[in-house]
């Protein structure tokens, strides 16, 4: 242990050394773990936008109830009330239609323009419900019941698809982080085995002088994370790039979208790839280490 | 601190090296292996230095039995070896201080330690002046100096030094000699092979072993030079 400390400005300096000694290789291998990592990452922020978008619909899950127009202020004030005091629902309001016509006209932003081709207000007055989500069935099946209720509108349908495409992007990420690691591996522990190959006689010299096997193997495990990590950084860069650039592309165009803050989700993947870049490095290293005995 | 009795040695493809090898060498001891190139002074030399092990018969290094099953055992005794290789086996790329260095960097020494052994070991050798130079851009004369400060800046009870003087010149070669010679004290013996026997004529040894045909011919003063 004391000596693995006194030794840490020494096993570095013998990593960029190694790294030299193979230069071109082991700039290839950056930029090829980099892309590797960089489709990884954009497989987890597909996940991880899909699982928000879940997650804030679940949070504000609520159906919108229509009732007939031709029923009295009073009636409709009855009948929120009567759907409020429901078992499972959170809360019951009428949303009048000049509201609804606010509320889409805040939605489309610049394209509300398109509204102004109406003579008329095109939208009915409702009543927006909060409901607990296990209970939506139920909740329906009654206020359907009710009488003066014409049409429901709830958001299961947009849930059970965005729960399919969470699932999809979920199996994804294992698949390709399962391969991502493997070709990693490969990868890293091939340029290892190389290294060692290229120092043999090195590493034959430092036995007979009675160096210990984790001596002689440090430089090349650290050799392995400084390649997985430089690949982790090129990921980084381009995914955070990539990321800038689809929000903007999303957020004008398709606003009722609830995506996660874009610092978040870039904070979130700085530090998935760079704890998966010295996972796979250190891991890679050992894995040339154990396949390419010297003698 | 070297005992051997009755040691074989075979190699994989069936030749015999050594045939009944029987050594007996005392701390503090200076040795010469002698014998024209293929007698089995080399092999020798690597039994000693724990890279073959006796195919039978008994050796044992500063009480360490040299077997295969004894390798981690035999690790911890090379870093009370301080070996000098035919061919440097210095590490490219790195500078003559960084070579030395690089022989003491797993001894449980500080860095200060390792430092202040290593110039010295460099002043011993006359390259105090070199510490700085990259290895390739040494001459024959001072790699293998080089080679000796990193055996010896270990402070190594056995010192073990093959055939040091094979690429170098009459004058060279016996300033080796006699620079491995000076580092024999009570604690340290220093054994050298050599086929060049004209080069230590004058020399101040305690025993000499001379090989012939992967058997001892003569030790010490049977042998005449």
């Amino acid at each position: 242990m004391k000596s693995i400390l006194f030794n840490i400005g020494y096993f570095i300096k013998e990593a960029k050394t190694l790294f030299k000694i193979n230069l071109l290789s082991n700039v290839f291998t950056i930029f090829s773990t980099g892309l590797i990592l960089f489709i990884l990452s954009m497989v987890i922020s597909g996940w991880w936008i899909s699982n928000e978008v879940v997650r804030v619909i679940e949070k504000e899950s609520e159906i919108n109830i229509y009732y007939d127009e031709g029923i009295v202020k009073d009636d409709a004030l009855k009948l929120a009330e009567e759907i409020k005091g429901h078992e499972g629902v959170l809360e019951a309001r009428i949303v009048k239609k000049e509201e609804a016509l606010k509320r889409m006209e805040e939605i489309l932003g610049k394209e509300a323009q398109v509204l102004e081709f109406f003579e008329d207000n095109p939208f009915s007055g409702f009543i927006e419900a909060k409901i607990d989500l296990n209970t939506i069935d139920s909740v329906i099946e009654d206020v359907e019941e009710m009488y003066g209720i014409t049409y429901i509108r709830d958001n299961r349908e947009v849930l059970d698809r965005l729960y399919s495409i969470s699932k999809i992007l979920r199996i994804l990420g294992v698949i390709v982080v399962v391969a991502v690691g493997i070709t990693t591996l490969f990868i890293i522990s091939h340029i290892i085995r190389l290294g060692i190959y290229n120092n043999r006689e090195e590493i034959r010299t430092l036995r007979l002088l009675g160096a210990p096997e984790g001596f002689i193997a440090t430089p090349f495990l650290l050799e392995g994370v400084l390649l997985t990590i430089g690949g982790g950084a090129l990921a980084i860069i381009l995914s955070n790039l990539t990321l800038e650039h689809l929000f903007t592309m999303m957020v004008g165009p398709l606003p009722f979208i609830p995506l996660p803050p874009v610092e978040s989700l870039k904070t979130g993947l700085v530090i998935i790839t760079t704890l998966l870049s010295i996972f796979l490095g250190i891991a890679g290293g050992i894995f040339g280490l154990v396949s390419s005995k010297v003698k | 601190m070297i005992e051997g009795k009755s040691i074989y040695l075979r190699y994989p493809d069936g030749t015999m090296a050594l045939k009944d090898i029987n050594i007996d060498i005392k701390a503090g001891e200076m040795v010469y292996i002698t014998g024209v190139s293929g007698s089995g002074k080399t092999s020798l030399l690597k039994l000693l230095m724990g890279i073959e092990f006796p195919t039978s018969g008994l050796l044992k290094i500063l009480g360490q039995t040299m077997e295969k099953e004894e390798a981690s055992n035999i690790r911890r005794l090379r870093l009370k070896l301080g070996p000098v290789f035919q061919e440097f086996r210095l590490i490219k790329g790195r500078t003559a201080i960084e070579n030395v260095m690089l022989g003491m960097r797993f001894l449980n020494l500080t860095p200060s330690e390792i430092k202040r052994a290593s110039h010295d070991a460099m002043e011993k050798v006359g390259l105090e002046h070199k510490l700085l130079t990259p290895v390739e851009n040494l001459s024959f004369g001072e790699s293998q100096r080089v080679a000796i400060a990193r055996a010896v800046a270990r402070k190594p009870s056995l010192i073990l030094a093959d055939e040091p003087t094979g690429n170098l010149d009459v004058d060279n070669a016996v300033n080796i000699l006699e620079l491995l010679e000076s580092f024999k004290d009570i604690n340290t013996s220093v054994i050298i092979t050599t086929h060049a026997t004209h080069l230590i004529k004058n020399s101040n040894y305690d025993k000499l072993i001379h090989i012939n045909n992967g058997n001892i011919y003569c030790e010490s003063l049977g042998c005449s030079i």
